[in-house]
């Protein structure tokens, strides 16, 4: 009749081959894929959407917030009316 | 398909510089708006502004070296020379704060009654807080080597316990140093020993803040495997920052709390 088992023997870590994980799994590799595809994107849009949507966000500020200054102190350099 | 025939970075283009000038623009009349008008917008526009500048110049950077490899050693070496001429012109920075101080702490005015410190200044003790600050700097300074040593010999677990412990003293320095604040006997309007020991200490604690900053993005890189052990300038460009910020502390202590009081 075939052995019966009531418990496996204990695995040890050092037993294994899989690495042991300590916060998080290495994505280095898989960022280095992406960012080394070579279109000519450049490095500040290379992740697409997120990237566009940021860049865009910060265009726009820079952009609208130059102007609201421009405004700002041609108005501040109004002389005050008595 | 062109590659180049040198070891040197050219970066694609890019339009941080221009928003980074932008932010500057719109933080100074901002606050020349804000002195003058009570409007904040102009000048919060401008701190957004610079925030976003910051992390997407800074994210760029940190593409180009880890994940697209332009990071060669003389591209590093580049890189130490500008973190070294960086962390002088600070140096700089803080002597002129040191000078004032002691231009008027060297030869007291009559109107401050002839002595250091003036006449009504209640120092604080320099064996109270201000030495347990010290002691936590000088702390944060051997747990920031702790996790380099680590970092070059690969421990990563060790590395990441050692430079969480280290911004965790730097927070408990800013905390300590904000109750000081909060309790001293004596304001920034106070005189001269006022503005001298506010300004003087209130830039270190800025420095404080960003050199835990720097380090706290240092250990976020760090769980996400981004440093090896043999290339990790990012680390040691702030752990330089944060030891340059520990000598300014010294300095202050010796200075202004230990023989100014």
């Amino acid at each position: 009749s075939p052995t019966i088992f009531f418990a496996t023997p204990t695995k040890l870590v050092s037993e294994s081959n899989a690495p042991v994980e300590y916060m998080g799994a290495n994505k280095v590799p898989d960022l280095q894929r992406i960012f080394q595809a070579s279109e000519e994107i450049p490095v500040h849009l290379k992740r697409g959407v997120s990237d566009r949507l940021l860049y865009r966000t910060t265009m726009a500020l820079t952009v609208g917030g130059a102007l609201y200054c421009l405004v700002a102190l041609y108005i501040a350099a109004q002389p005050k009316n008595k | 398909m062109a590659h180049q025939a040198h070891a040197y970075h050219m970066v694609d283009p890019s339009p941080w510089p221009l928003t980074g000038a932008i932010a500057a623009l719109l933080m100074t009349s901002g606050l020349a708006i804000w002195f003058h008008f009570h409007s904040t917008v102009l000048m919060t526009l401008g701190l957004i502004l610079l925030l976003l500048t910051m992390y997407q110049w800074w994210r760029d950077i940190i593409r180009e070296g880890t994940f697209q490899g332009h990071h060669t050693p003389p591209v590093q070496k580049g890189l130490r020379y500008g973190m070294i001429l960086f962390i002088t012109s600070e140096v700089f920075f803080f002597l002129g704060f040191f000078w004032a101080f002691y231009h008027s702490s060297l030869a007291p005015t009559p109107e401050l009654g002839g002595c250091w410190p003036p006449t009504g200044i209640t120092p604080l003790d320099p064996f109270e807080v201000p030495l347990l600050n010290t002691a936590v700097l000088l702390a944060s300074g051997v747990t920031v080597t702790w996790a380099h040593h680590s970092i070059m010999e690969g421990e990563r677990k060790q590395a990441i316990q050692s430079l969480t412990l280290t911004i965790l003293l730097g927070l408990y320095f800013t905390a300590l140093q904000a109750t000081e604040y909060y309790e001293a006997p004596f304001t920034i309007a106070d005189g001269v020993y006022g503005s001298t020991f506010f300004v003087a200490t209130g830039f270190h604690g800025l420095h404080v803040i960003i050199g835990s900053t720097f380090l706290a993005v240092c250990l976020l890189r760090q769980v996400q495997y981004h440093f090896t052990s043999e290339h990790h300038f990012g680390f040691e460009a702030a752990a330089w920052y944060w030891h340059f910020v520990d000598v300014v502390w010294l300095f202050l202590y010796v200075s202004i709390y230990w023989w100014g009081s």
